[in-house]
């Protein structure tokens, strides 16, 4: 019993390290640009698909086909801000949901249309593998989605504690006017955040899509429960946010394994509605609008 | 708003009145009035949520939830107590009321993003529930074999509610009846609290208006309004199933009301109606349908955000000064 507990805390920290990596993105573009973007599931969902046909049509093999996903998604992810998003920062939130829902619905059906509703997988080589210690069970394919995770998100808070450009980052999501004043390009910033979201939601995707599978509508469910994980982080916190998602995997794959597995979409919001009737604060502290 | 109707609106009222009794007349087809059905059902819905989202500015992303647990409470309750659709639509109504009203409770205190995820949350648990309590909701499979509406007979008219043309009168029976009390409850005193509360609830509260009770009341009328609409749609379709009560429903009816226009009342109906035809119109580009009708979407938040009848509107009241 003990091990089938610590076998599925397991697997929870490593979709919480999937999760991570998407939230992550969805925070940053919710902290610089005031937008709330119901397509990032989508972005996540394009970047699998990019690495399953740069394997498959360039023949290029598993990690070179991640990087190509990464910046092909970074691409796209700043192109649908300049084109889609800018017009509409600002703007109530209600009207980014809205927006951002749409793109979402012509992604999936323009994605549905182009490559079919049949899963596919990508193969990553590295499933043949497995590793056991302590009576667990790991395989190598796993082991890789921690170690690129962790890789990734290390990536990013550096990259925001100590570049110019992350530094700008967080200044323009403290106080937009003041930023502009202090003669930062808030533009260049809002396009590179999109880049940066859009790139690590599709190294998300394609780790899952080699773990299980890639299908056009893996993205939206993924979006709902990222905003969950920004909401019980606090909005703009990465700390915040990688605590969620670990705990949103965990509370995901040890509720599916115990309680009921037919319930497992409910527990992460379930977590989320306790936390906002004890803890309006959120789970580190801020403000709790 | 003004509030005498004038002699030249009378007219134009009931010019539009006759011109949609005569709909059927024109539109004979099985297909064109199970589009218009459609869109009455949801007109109400629509407007259900305009008074939650755009005049309370309570934003709620689960409001097929209501819809949903009306259809099933009446179906249930109709197929089990052979009770008729007369009885049970208001059934339906008060227990989507009373469920909305606790949750309303519970969640209102909550503000924007907040708000909406948690309503989110309730949307996606009640979808949940539809399908996994099998023993009263027959899961997934759904509810068939829900009895029509018995006939009514009123003088010089007789609803056997065997054609679809005679759905469409009862459902515009129904549109008009909850446009005229949301007419009469936005331009009343609650009404005024409502969007007091929407464009500056500590304001409000500092003048002594009750917002949590106010909010609680719009939540739960918008509540059971929608599991009226859902009763009618149950024993519209006589089939139901967990899969029409899903949040991209929700999404969906806030897609309409955005489309229109949702701080008025004629805004959300206009939406309905546009966004159920729409996607039929749509049907000759096959595949493409969605990622036009999202495409399009996109397109008309960047430009029309205030909707459609939003706009208009206010370009009107613009040039009138």
């Amino acid at each position: 019993m003990l091990m089938v507990f610590l076998q599925q805390a397991l697997n929870g920290i490593i979709l919480g390290c999937i999760y991570a990596l998407i939230a992550l993105g969805l925070s940053l573009i919710f902290g610089i640009l005031e937008v709330a973007n119901f397509a990032h599931g989508e972005f996540y969902m394009l970047g699998a698909f990019m690495a399953l046909f740069s394997m498959s049509g360039l023949g290029v093999s598993f990690f070179p086909a991640l990087l190509i996903a990464m910046i092909g998604m970074g691409i796209i992810g700043a192109i649908i801000e300049r084109a889609v998003f800018r017009p509409i920062v600002g703007k109530p939130l209600i009207n980014s949901m809205l927006l951002s829902f749409g793109l979402s619905t012509a992604l999936a059906n323009l994605a549905l249309l182009l490559f079919g509703a049949d899963p596919q997988k990508i193969e990553s080589g590295l499933a043949d593998y497995h590793l056991r210690f302590f009576g667990l069970h790991l395989t190598a394919e796993r082991l890789m989605v921690l170690v690129v995770g962790v890789a990734l998100v290390t990536l990013l808070a550096w990259f925001i504690q100590s570049t110019r450009t992350g530094k700008a980052m967080r200044a323009v999501s403290q106080d937009r006017v003041a930023a502009q004043l202090a003669g930062i390009n808030v533009s260049r910033i809002y396009t590179v955040t999109f880049a940066i979201s859009g790139a690590l939601a599709a190294a998300a995707g394609t780790m899952v899509g080699a773990m299980f599978f890639v299908s056009p509508e893996m993205g939206f469910s993924v979006t709902l429960k990222c905003f969950i994980i920004i909401a019980l982080g606090g909005f703009g916190k990465i700390r915040g946010v990688i605590v969620a998602a670990v705990m949103i995997g965990l509370a995901e794959s040890l509720g599916g394994g115990f309680i009921s597995y037919a319930y497992k979409d409910a527990y992460p919001f379930l977590l989320l509605v306790l936390l906002f009737m004890l803890k309006p604060q959120g789970l580190t502290g801020g403000s709790g609008r | 708003m003004n509030g005498r109707m004038t002699g030249a609106k009378w007219l134009a009222g009931l010019a539009g009145a006759a011109l949609l009794c005569a709909v059927p007349r024109f539109f004979s087809l099985d297909y064109y009035l199970h589009m218009f059905v459609m869109s009455e059902i949801y007109a109400v819905l629509a407007m259900s949520l305009a008074l939650i989202v755009g005049f309370s500015g309570q934003v709620s992303m689960g409001h097929a939830a209501f819809y949903g647990v009306g259809a099933y409470a009446s179906a249930l309750i109709s197929l089990k107590s052979g009770l008729p659709f007369w009885v049970t639509i208001w059934c339906a109504g008060a227990v989507a009321g009373l469920l909305s009203f606790v949750i309303g409770k519970m969640v209102l205190r909550l503000r924007g993003h907040f708000l909406a995820i948690t309503t989110a949350f309730f949307g996606v648990l009640v979808t949940l529930i539809l399908n996994n309590w099998i023993e009263l909701t027959n899961g997934p499979m759904g509810v068939p074999g829900i009895p029509r509406p018995s006939p009514i007979s009123l003088p010089g008219l007789t609803l056997s509610f065997e054609t679809r043309a005679d759905y469409y009168y009862l459902g515009l029976v129904f549109v008009g009846l909850v446009a005229f009390l949301l007419y009469r409850l936005v331009n009343s005193r609650i009404g005024n609290a409502l969007i007091a509360i929407r464009e500056n609830e500590e304001l409000a509260r500092s003048i002594g208006v009750d917002a949590m009770a106010y909010k609680v009341f719009a939540f739960t009328l918008g509540g059971a309004l929608a599991g009226m609409a859902g009763s009618f749609y149950a024993h519209y379709i006589l089939f139901i199933s967990p899969v029409t009560f899903t949040i991209a429903e929700s999404i969906n009816l806030l897609v309409m009301i955005i489309f229109g226009g949702m701080t008025t009342l004629f805004g959300p109906v206009f939406g309905a109606v546009a966004l159920t035809l729409l996607p039929e119109f749509l049907r000759m580009a096959g595949s493409l349908r969605l990622v036009i009708y999202g495409v399009a979407l996109v397109i008309f938040i960047i430009w029309l955000p205030l909707g459609v009848w939003g706009t208009i509107k206010s370009k009107w009241m613009e040039r009138r000064g």
